[in-house]
């Protein structure tokens, strides 16, 4: 045992290798120059920007719906949800497809970057600082190398407000 | 029941529902024709059929009810019981027993004991079981006495099987390689002396015998078992070899596996035994048993559990009782003719065909194939248009399954009215969506009893007022354009103008000055509350009802309208879409964005006049509609769009009407007419006010569809605002 | 090569119940929904390994099924079980008359279909 890899050391070739340690996966995306990420389990697929068709009287938020294979797709804009500034969607943003209780949704981004392992310990409490969010809809922020990653709770994030109504009213 | 038969047990249910349409509509036929031969085994096998698949799914008490209802059906069927109106009812009411029987098996409904107790012992006593009854007991007696001996046991066998073995598609080879599975056979001799000359030698009968030494550690009706198919045809002796050890006591004749007697056999509780020899009656019986104490009490008091463990037990059953009910509930299907899969399958091979000539052609394309490229293009089209409406129709069912209730319905209503009613049913064969199908059977039914309380008169009135005294109410239906219609029709009394008007009066609907028109009359009676019936029977008339069924048939996307004469008659008239799953729709700009306006609510669209449009002070905008004036609603007021043009007169109005009320929407543009696909929101979102569903457009987008009577409503609350 | 089967029975719950246990233990299964439907499914068709076959049918029942079957030379020996509720022997009687070699009595599970087909079936 005295010549075992220090532990750190053993972590960081396996985020390299792409190797779950004791972690989870974590979809990681653009929010202009902030990192965001996501539990992979939750993430069904992802898919271009096409066209969403608005919804009448529903928070700006609410982007509006797509067709998704046939199926009515509700499409959250992310970046409303966290009070920044809207930008225009080209071919490059993304839909990141989620299942949140049995139902699928949208959420537009910037961009996605990666996936990264990330362990339960690099994992820490949500400082009540430091990020455009909300600090409830987050479930910690990580250190992934030299990138910060806000690890969204995407339970809480869209069951809040009107999306508690799209919970309840129809749960 | 843990076999993998347990996923069958949906297809049981439909199936049995199909098997209690055939039994209930079956006797009530007989009622009138009681010698119909074919009519009796119809309904036997039906019956037959209920009691033997139940079995397989464990359902004893559905299988042991219908089996009573067999033997008595049987003995009918066999000109031993004559079919009397007691008997008929007998059966009609066990039929009704029957399906709650089935209900509890499906959902874990509960099933009044009692009622099936009693209509078990009706059954009993109309079937005339005395003699069957001891054969029983001595049965009972017989196989309750075999006990079962584990170690090892030698028996001869000695075996003269008939000559016609073969022809029945058995061998002795079987038998003998079934033995050696079981045990060990020894010292085996062929008796060849029944061997006839070769020449006169039948190649295809069994002239041979054997016997043999078998050991075998299995039981004895294992042993006898094997030679199941043919011992009663057999000179067959099997004996134990007695090895200095008591035997005990062992039946003889002890059904094995294979034939357990079906459910005659089965060993009945010993009360029924003895209710039915008459040691005891059936009130001794039930108290005794009411006096029986449950398992968890007998080993609390034993102390052999403590009642806590008892409580945790109970609480787990019933959780499991319960979650397997809600499991059950979940899933519906459908069952689909093979002819319907089938011609799907080959239009499924066509498009096939014609995506393949499309994508050679795709691969080198020249322009002087145009034409071709533009027909397949067509037949594409066409292979498109047909599949769906084929896959629409795996959908559609024939109405007759929402009208087979009606003639035990009114055979009933009859009955307890006092009236000679006769229905009348046609169009049975017209096909309608599952779901509409579903949803018509609550209100036709309240329509029927309508008919049957209010509409028909007494047999006296009838007759004084020169009509026949037979009653006739008149069940149809028939395509009518895109929908359906089904028309509930009577001979009877037929509307009242004035009592309808001096009720609505009477409860403030109408005030006394207004001149209505007939037509504006008759959907009075479709207001909450409002019932016409002089005295409240058990029937109808409880005040609620004509208000559900218009609201029921509205909200399936349908309508209802009333024809009625004075003392010739009423018909009430439903118009329901063919389908849930497909609207006809026409499709209007707003701005920006296209919307979806079912067809069915559309009225008109006009281009209004400048100067039409009115403002009332507090009740917004009015549009003179040819001297009638609407309610307007700006369609971008009320969704917050950027519109195209706010000025009414370079706009369209479409004149919507739902639940009798009408109102002008206004939009930018009207784009044409096209069937859509209606698609949930509430899957994935939520319900959106004035919005009934969406739908995928003809460029991948989604569209909505409006929701009218949402709009009016939501016109309503915008209104003080806008004004 | 795999056994061939034939099941039939009016009921399609019992018919498809009986199809699936014969077809996960490797039987091609052609099924009939009555005794008319069957004799015309075989008629100069496929030689069966075996036939299960309900009693109480329309159009045709059971026991006139298999003295049909009987007839025909590719069923002389086929081996025939008749699905039956009715212990009655004279059920049982006119189907051995009719040719039948054994028959199961409802309500069976899979295993027990199977043992008694597996009883008959020649080697």
């Amino acid at each position: 045992m005295a010549t075992a890899m220090p532990e750190t050391a053993t972590k960081e070739l396996n985020q390299q290798i792409g190797l779950a340690t004791d972690g989870s996966q974590f979809l990681t995306f653009q929010l202009g120059d902030e990192l965001y990420g996501v539990d992979i389990l939750r993430v069904q697929e992802l898919k271009g920007y096409t066209t969403v068709t608005k919804i009448p009287n529903t928070p700006s938020y609410i982007k509006g719906v797509m067709n998704l294979r046939g199926t009515i797709v509700p499409i959250v804009e992310l970046r409303t949800t966290f009070g920044m500034a809207t930008i225009d969607y080209t071919i490059l943003s993304v839909i990141v497809v989620v299942v949140v209780r049995d139902r699928i949704m949208g959420l537009v981004v910037d961009s996605v970057s990666d996936v990264l392992n990330i362990s339960q310990e690099d994992i820490q409490a949500p400082p009540e600082f430091g990020t455009k969010v909300d600090v409830s809809f987050l479930n910690g922020i990580a250190k992934c190398g030299d990138k910060l990653v806000a690890l969204l709770n995407i339970d809480r994030l869209l069951s809040e407000n009107e999306m508690q109504k799209v919970m309840t009213v129809t749960a | 029941m843990s076999n993998d038969f347990a996923q069958f047990q949906e297809t049981f249910f439909e199936e049995a529902g199909d098997h209690l349409a055939v039994v209930e509509e079956g006797l009530l036929a007989l009622e009138q024709h009681p010698e119909d031969l074919d009519l009796l085994n119809k309904i036997f096998r039906s019956a037959h059929s209920i009691k033997g698949t139940s079995g397989m799914f464990g359902f004893n008490a559905v299988a042991q009810f219908t089996h009573k209802m067999e033997t008595l059906l049987d003995l009918l069927r066999n000109g031993q019981k004559v079919v009397t109106p007691h008997i008929a009812d007998l059966l009609l009411k066990s039929t009704d027993c029957l399906k709650l029987l089935i209900d509890a098996a499906k959902t874990g409904s509960a099933v009044d004991d009692k009622t099936v107790h009693r209509l078990t012992s009706e059954l009993a006593a109309a079937s005339d079981t005395k003699v069957k009854a001891e054969a029983k007991v001595e049965k009972e007696n017989r196989s309750s006495s075999s006990t079962a001996l584990a170690s090892t046991a030698t028996f001869l066998i000695a075996w003269t099987p008939p000559e016609w073995l073969f022809q029945r598609g058995l061998d002795p080879l079987q038998i003998f390689k079934e033995l050696a599975d079981l045990g060990t056979v020894s010292q085996v001799t062929v008796d060849t002396t029944k061997l006839p000359e070769l020449a006169a030698m039948d190649p295809e009968k069994c002239y041979l015998s054997w016997t043999m030494k078998f050991e075998t550690a299995k039981d004895r009706q294992v042993v006898d078992a094997v030679f199941e198919f043919v011992r009663e045809d057999s000179v067959l002796s099997i004996t134990e070899e007695v090895k200095g050890k008591e035997l005990g006591v062992r039946g003889e004749e002890r059904p094995s596996p294979l034939t357990p007697d079906g459910l005659e056999g089965e060993p009945k509780p010993l009360g029924e035994i003895l209710v039915e020899t008459g040691v005891v009656s059936r009130e001794t019986l039930d108290h005794a048993l009411a006096q029986q104490k449950r398992v968890g009490e007998i080993l609390i008091e034993q102390h052999a559990v403590t009642p806590q463990q008892i409580e945790q037990a109970l609480q787990k059953q019933k959780q499991q009782g319960s979650t397997a009910q809600s499991k059950k509930s979940e899933t519906t299907s459908i069952r689909v003719d093979t002819d319907k899969i089938d011609k799907l399958i080959n239009l499924v091979g066509e498009l096939v065909i014609t995506q393949s000539m499309l994508s050679e052609l795709g691969v080198r394309f020249e322009m002087s194939q145009m034409p071709v490229l533009l027909e397949r293009m067509a037949q594409l089209e066409h292979n498109t248009r047909e599949i769906q409406e084929r896959v629409m129709g795996i959908r559609m069912l024939p109405i007759g399954t929402a009208f087979s209730r009606f003639p035990r319905l009114v055979r009933d209503l009859s009955a307890k009215a006092g009236k000679k009613i006769q229905l009348v049913l046609s169009g049975e064969e017209t096909e309608l969506d599952k779901t509409v199908i579903e949803s018509i059977g609550d209100p036709l039914t309240h329509l029927v009893r309508n008919s049957a309380d209010h509409g028909l008169e007494a047999p006296e009135e009838r007759l004084d007022n020169n009509k026949p005294e037979l009653g006739t109410i008149r069940l149809n239906a028939f395509h009518a354009g895109g929908s359906i219609c089904v028309t509930v029709e009577d001979d009877g009394r037929g509307l009242d103008r004035d009592k309808i008007l001096a009720k609505a009066i009477k409860q403030g609907l109408v005030s006394e000055h207004e001149k209505l028109s007939d037509d504006q009359i008759w959907p009075l009676i479709f207001k909450p509350g409002f019932s016409t019936a002089e005295k409240v029977t058990d029937v109808s008339g409880r005040g609620v009802g004509m208000d559900v069924v218009k609201r029921n048939i509205e909200g399936l996307g349908g309508a209802i309208t009333i024809k009625t004469a004075l003392g010739k008659g009423t018909i009430f008239t439903l118009k329901l879409p063919l389908t849930l799953a497909i609207i006809e729709g026409m499709t209007v700009r707003v701005g920006k964005e296209t919307y979806i306006v079912p067809l069915l609510s559309i009225l008109e669209s006009i281009q209004p006049k400048a100067g039409a449009m009115k403002t009332v002070v507090g009740r917004g905008e009015l549009i003179d509609v040819r001297n009638t004036y609407l309610p307007m609603m700006r369609l971008y007021d009320v969704f917050s769009l950027q519109p195209e043009f706010t000025d009414p007169a370079k706009a369209i109005l479409l004149i919507l009407e739902t639940e009798g009320e009408q109102v002008a929407v206004m939009v930018d543009e009207i784009l044409g007419q096209q069937q859509v696909v209606i698609k949930s929101m509430e899957q994935n979102f939520r319900k959106v006010d004035g919005i009934a569903g969406a739908t995928i457009l003809g460029d991948g987008t989604v569209g909505f569809i409006l929701d009218v009577r949402g709009l009016i409503e939501m016109s309503r609350r915008i209104v003080p605002v806008a004004a | 090569m795999s056994k061939t089967a034939l099941v039939v029975d009016d009921s399609p719950t019992m018919r498809q119940m009986v199809a699936l246990t014969l077809t996960n233990a490797g039987f091609k299964v052609v099924e009939a929904q009555h005794g008319k439907d069957a004799v015309a499914k075989v008629a100069g068709g496929p030689k069966m390994d075996i036939v299960v076959t309900d009693l109480n049918m329309p159009e045709m029942d059971g026991i006139s099924l298999i003295k049909e079957l009987r007839k025909m030379a590719s069923f002389k020996f086929t081996p025939i079980l008749m699905l039956t509720t009715e212990s009655a022997a004279d059920k049982k009687q006119a189907g051995k008359e009719a040719g039948a070699t054994g028959w199961i009595v409802k309500p069976f599970n899979p295993e027990l279909l199977l043992n008694v087909i597996a009883k008959v079936l020649p080697a």
